[in-house]
């Protein structure tokens, strides 16, 4: 298994197909720009400026996980800082917050546990307590 | 046909307000309003003031009833409770027990 | 419970709370509590000021109030939910929107809806939040409890596996009141996510997969896939 220590920079030349193969664990911090798939074991913090796909078998376990997008096919762990959509594919399995102003999207299958905030408003009828479920304000 | 069905499993603790009508086969507790009809099915079970348009009761009513047409008893209803309604019909079976006031 | 379905029309609004053996939905405005053995179905110009549990929750319109099923929940495009979402499957359409927790995982009791909250809050360490850092606390407290509290607070350590697994499966005989039979005898609260099978004392709490040094893995990884129960367990 190649480790990588500390930080790895993936393409930032754009475009790049940066990817971590299945056999490939690093620990340390990721950051770079442009998309970036884990197949492999990710230890530490992302900062990807670009669409992160965490593929069948890819994991990434981090404090904080930030990227345009997130799909997970694999399992991921961590606050995740995304801007897009960040969804879970059946058969992952995803916990932390998602913060960021993204969006989730679960298919049924899903694994996962964490807050989301999207922001939007309810309609004006719900938006008056009414004394509906144990006032929670959110 | 009805908008409203509370079927006969449910259970509803609390106030119904509907501008369609309404179908009881469950039971309700509490305050029942309608712009239109109300029927009160067989079993169903009442316990509140119910009002409405024209009221059909073949189940149990226990509270004050007003209809702003007529309210039907058929047989087999079970009302307790005053009734307040242009016309009323109180079929041989029914049983019911208050006073009924057509000054509407 | 029979297949009766109850509706509650367009034009219909009601203030307090719904519970029975049926299956409910909801075109109008409902505030209170929905608490229904059969599934909910939220229609896209219905309302709910409410909590929502049934075996099979489906949303398609507006929610303020949590979302709890046996079985799962389905958060249609379009929906909008400012509530906790739990049952052991969850799917939300890109389309939804959720301001709130949500959890797959262990089915929770229909009734719990109060006692999901506590169970989150007992839970909160490691299940709400977040950062890995949490792992790292997590593994241990996880591997004690476990076990332990498990098979103690139980009458029968195989027994509650059976009804929460069954549970899980959507089977269950009296969904709504206990949904995991075995979340009464244990504790109240967390326990009706407590890993309830065997399979958790060896699911590695220490994932041996997942050796790597640095922060504890946590057992994730090392779950086999459906092990559902396992990830639950790690909110108990």
């Amino acid at each position: 298994m190649a480790q990588t220590r500390s930080s790895a920079r993936s393409g930032s030349s754009g475009a790049g197909e940066a990817r971590i193969g299945a056999g490939a664990r690093v620990r340390g911090r990721i950051a770079g720009d442009g998309a970036l798939t884990v197949e492999g074991h990710v230890e530490g913090d992302v900062a990807l400026r670009g669409e992160l796909t965490v593929a069948e078998g890819g994991e990434i376990h981090a404090d904080t996980i930030e990227a345009e997008a997130l799909v997970v096919s694999g399992v991921v762990e961590g606050e995740l800082r995304v801007s897009g959509v960040v969804r879970a594919m059946a058969g992952s399995r995803v916990r932390g917050n998602v913060t960021g102003g993204a969006s989730l999207a679960l298919d049924d299958g899903a694994q996962f546990a964490g807050r989301i905030d999207a922001e939007f408003d309810l309609p004006a009828e719900l938006l008056e307590s009414s004394g509906g479920s144990p006032g929670r304000r959110r | 046909m009805a908008s409203t069905v509370i079927g006969a499993g449910i259970t509803i603790d609390g106030e119904i307000t509907s501008d369609e009508d309404v179908v009881v086969q469950g039971t309700v507790r509490g305050k029942l309003t309608a712009r239109d009809g109300v029927t009160v099915e067989p079993g169903a079970v009442v316990e509140a003031d119910v009002s409405g348009g024209p009221l059909t009761v073949a189940g149990s009513i226990t509270g004050n009833i007003t209809s702003t047409d007529r309210v039907d008893l058929q047989p087999g209803a079970k009302v307790i409770g005053n009734v307040k309604a242009a016309r009323i019909t109180i079929s041989d079976g029914a049983q019911f027990k208050g006073n009924v006031d057509m000054d509407v | 419970m029979n297949g009766d379905v109850a509706t509650i029309g367009r034009g219909t609004v009601v203030r307090g709370r719904i519970t029975g053996a049926a299956n409910l939905e909801i075109l109008g405005r409902v505030e209170g509590e929905v608490e229904v053995d059969g599934d909910v179905v939220l229609d896209a110009r219905g309302l709910a000021a409410a909590s929502l549990s049934g075996r099979r929750v489906t949303i398609r319109g507006a929610v303020r109030g949590d979302l709890v099923a046996t079985e799962s929940i389905v958060l249609e495009d379009g929906a909008r939910v400012v509530g906790d979402v739990r049952a052991p499957r969850v799917a939300i359409a890109t389309g939804a929107l959720v301001r709130g927790y949500v959890q797959t995982g262990d089915a929770p009791a229909a009734s719990s809806t109060a006692r999901a909250r506590p169970a989150a809050s007992a839970a909160t360490p490691r299940a709400a939040n977040v950062s890995a850092t949490a792992s790292a606390p997590r593994t241990p407290p996880r591997a004690a409890p476990a076990p332990v509290p498990s098979p103690a607070a139980r009458p029968a350590p195989s027994a509650p596996a059976r009804p929460v697994a069954t549970a899980i499966a959507g089977s269950h005989a009296a969904p709504s009141s206990n949904g995991s039979q075995a979340s009464q005898p244990s504790q109240p609260s967390q326990t009706e996510r407590t890993p309830p099978r065997a399979p958790s004392a060896h699911a590695p709490v220490h994932a041996p997969a997942a050796a790597p040094k640095g922060p504890p893995p946590p057992v994730m990884p090392a779950l086999k896939k459906g092990a559902k129960g396992a990830m639950s367990k790690k909110r108990a």
